[in-house]
């Protein structure tokens, strides 16, 4: 210590900075460079890779399923480094004997508590956006059309503020060695557990931020590819977590000794005014409903031009009847092209044949209870395809993809050749019947019909009767019963080739669908 | 008068930890003696505006600390080293000695050079990127003065700052308070008697939350004199006599 001047020092001076900055920053850079969450941020990566990461490259490569999965883990991946980081910040005063000497200090205690937890926030939200960054990257990489969805992204930042305010309010307020693990154990739980209590689009707990989309339909390839995310539950949900972000920062302004009388009355109006926002998001969320594109709408934060679809150029394969996908799906292209080929091929040409088989959005509704129906045009059940009078028919692509819950290729294509009653029905009978069709048409119709449908890969059940429990095969179509004329004479008219059956099309199917060929003149 | 004190109490429960203490101050290093739980620590406390009293009044560089403006303008002319010093074991000296001084809101400008200045005081400028948790009990002590020297303040509370410095740094303490004290209040709460008498002008006695002594160094040595008071200095004999003649 230097006694006096002319005491005589060894010591070298200190550098003195040129460039004052203001003190705030410098605070700021001072907790950031100090601060525990730092340490957490390989934790949170780790967590992340390999929990949401693997999980959100599981699935087929489409922004929507990739983003809406990522919104759905990626707030219990960081839980524990934050909460516990932001929580064990919280209390470091208390902890290091502290809280005498800080509080001997000019600026608000709030204020520099404020300036901790920004310092913690700001670790964990760059650890945040690294990962959401490197992982929206890979997905930009591999996505054959769309853009990045913004919302589930924004609703993670917005998770992480809120978790790291809680964490921090909790260490700060109940300053024990027992605060961390509680509050982390108990966010991590409160987190996971608030997605189990949604059923459907209408409940309160669809608020729960790690649900991007309806609790009964789950991430689907139909949502937001045909028409613009909607932000309406993201919106709640932001609201939710920005109200408990500020409710929590600002309960730490309410002590005594926290700052001045117009600081503390500031606390105390935004600490109601975050359980006012919190309050009111989950009220909202309490009148979603789910919207024909799948996804959740809340009627005082919709707005209907989110409504309108996406404007897109199909992609088209070079086949006699093209089959087109939205490009978002291209790379199914070749998949349900060859599912479809074999019947294609027979039909391709013939006078009233189709010209385009050509997909189009699925049309969802809420049913009764957790029932969610999923159609082309109208919102009824059972998802047909329609045939428009352009000689186009629609097709809705399954709600699995391959890869996607395990679905295999097999069962996808199964799932896209439901369409070919449609398509044979369009050809033979002049109509679509579709998938709860009873065969109907001359018995020489029902035989051709049966034939061609056989060729497709499709069994053939006989007719359903009412009230009958049946379990009918998902590639089973309804057809002439076994041992009934038609049955025998659709097995012969199967046995011809593909080429000798295209030419006899050709030349009597504008009899057949006059109903002027018997059964017997069935080849 | 920096500090004017008129019948402060403290209580905390059933105990009365400070019972009505009178005391006024200029510029100066004032002494601040006493045995374990006399009151020392809980004046101070309340001096640095940790706690408030429970009753009486105190004014600290003429200002109200119970005003709570008045009480963050006594906060930037305080330094206040707590008898407990904690510390956060990852600072560097340099950066816990910045974060005070950037929480006393110092001008931004000023930052930096003060800092260095203190460190430099301590003499710890040699180990000024030392994290704190590789420094010795007696270092961190000194880290613990110069956090509360660097806003250069008008009164500074000093609680038991010699435990744990070796005989020269006790030295080279001495020396700072006594330059502190030209153009400050300083108030150096300590048992040790000797610091009392190389650094202070003026020293009060207390025990069991009152001051029973308020003098200088030499009026309590006069107290010792021609008694049979126990110590080896004479400063000791007069705390001792002073003590035994209040509990008597």
């Amino acid at each position: 210590m230097t006694a006096a001047a002319g005491v005589p020092t060894t010591a070298r001076p200190l550098p003195v900075e040129h460039v004052p900055r203001p003190i705030p920053w410098r605070l700021l850079r001072l907790e950031m460079r100090r601060n525990t969450m730092l340490w957490m941020v390989p934790v949170a990566i780790v967590l992340f890779w390999y929990h949401t990461y693997r999980q959100c490259m599981a699935q087929p490569p489409m922004w929507n399923l990739r983003a809406m999965t990522m919104q759905h883990g990626v707030l219990l991946d960081f839980v524990p480094p934050v909460v516990g980081a932001a929580a064990w910040m919280g209390w470091r005063d208390r902890r290091r004997r502290m809280t005498d000497l800080v509080a001997t200090t000019a600026k608000p205690r709030l204020a520099a508590q404020l300036v901790t937890w920004a310092a913690t926030t700001i670790w964990a939200m760059l650890a945040y956006l690294c990962c959401v960054g490197v992982m929206y990257a890979v997905v930009a990489d591999q996505v054959a059309w769309g853009g990045p969805l913004w919302w589930p992204a924004a609703v993670g930042a917005a998770g992480i503020t809120a978790m790291s305010a809680v964490g921090f309010a909790a260490g700060s307020i109940f300053p024990s060695r027992f605060t961390t693990p509680l509050v982390t154990v108990g966010v991590f739980f409160a987190l996971g557990f608030s997605s189990q209590g949604a059923h459907n689009a209408s409940s309160p707990w669809q608020i729960s931020p790690q649900l991007a989309f309806p609790a009964d339909i789950g991430p689907d390839p139909g949502m937001a590819t045909f028409y613009h995310y909607l932000p309406d539950l993201s919106i709640a949900q932001v609201m939710l977590l920005a109200g408990l972000a500020v409710a929590a920062l600002s309960v730490l302004g309410l002590p005594a000794d926290s700052g001045g009388r117009w600081l503390r009355r500031s606390a105390a109006v935004l600490t109601a005014a975050g359980v006012v926002a919190a309050v009111t998001a989950v009220d909202l969320a309490g009148t979603g409903r789910t919207g024909p594109h799948g996804m959740v709408i809340i009627p005082a934060l919709h707005d209907a031009a989110n409504d309108r679809p996406i404007r897109y150029q199909p992609v088209c394969s070079r086949t006699a009847v093209p089959v087109c996908l939205n490009p978002a799906y291209a790379v199914y292209l070749p998949a349900v092209t060859a599912a479809l080929a074999p019947l294609l091929g027979e039909v391709a040409g013939l006078p009233g044949g189709p010209a385009r088989i050509s997909q189009t959005a699925p049309i969802y509704s809420q049913g009764p209870g957790i029932g969610i129906g999923i159609s082309v045009g109208s919102p009824s059940p059972g998802g047909n395809p329609s045939v428009s009078g352009s000689r186009t028919v629609s097709l809705i692509l399954p709600g699995q993809l391959p890869g996607q819950q395990g679905t295999s290729s097999a069962q996808f294509a199964t799932e896209v050749r439901s369409i070919a009653p449609a398509i044979v029905d369009m050809v033979i009978i002049g109509g679509p019947v579709g998938q709860d069709r009873v065969p109907g048409g001359s018995a020489a119709q029902q035989a051709v019909a049966a034939a061609l449908l056989k060729d497709a890969g499709l069994q053939l059940t006989g007719p359903v009767q009412s009230g009958q429990p049946t379990r009918i095969p998902d590639n089973a179509v309804p057809g002439p019963a076994p041992g009934t004329p038609e049955y025998v004479a659709a097995l012969r008219f199967a046995a011809l080739s593909a080429a000798v059956r295209h030419a006899w099309l050709v030349t009597h199917l504008a009899a057949l669908r006059a109903g002027q060929i018997s059964l017997a003149q069935v080849p | 008068m920096n500090v004017e004190i008129a019948d402060l109490t403290r209580r905390f429960d059933r105990t009365m930890a400070v019972a009505g203490v009178s005391l006024e101050t200029g510029p100066g290093v004032f002494g601040l003696l006493g045995p374990n739980g006399a009151g020392k620590t809980t004046l101070l406390r309340a001096m640095a505006t940790v706690i408030a009293p429970t009753s009486g009044t105190l004014r600290l560089l003429d200002r109200d600390p119970g005003q709570y403006g008045q009480r963050r303008d006594i906060r930037r002319r305080l330094g206040y080293l707590p008898q407990n010093l904690g510390y956060y074991p990852s600072f560097t000296v340099a950066e816990f000695v910045e974060y005070f001084a950037l929480l006393k809101d110092m001008p931004a400008a000023r930052v930096p050079a003060a800092v260095a200045a203190a460190v430099e005081r301590v003499d710890l400028g040699s180990r000024a990127k030392a994290k704190l948790r590789t420094l010795s009990g007696g270092m961190l002590r000194r880290v613990g003065i110069a956090q509360a020297i660097v806003n250069s303040p008008e009164l500074l509370l000093f609680d038991e700052p010699t435990a744990g410095l070796d005989p020269e740094q006790r030295v080279h303490f001495r020396g700072l308070l006594r330059e502190l004290g030209q153009r400050a209040t300083v108030v150096v709460s300590t048992h040790l008697v000797e610091d009392v008498g190389a650094a202070c002008a003026e020293v009060a006695l207390m025990d069991t939350g009152r001051i029973v002594f308020h003098g200088t160094p030499g009026e309590l040595i006069a107290c010792g004199e021609g008694t049979t008071a126990a110590g080896d200095a004479p400063l000791e004999r007069g705390y001792s006599a002073v003590l035994a003649g209040a509990r008597s």
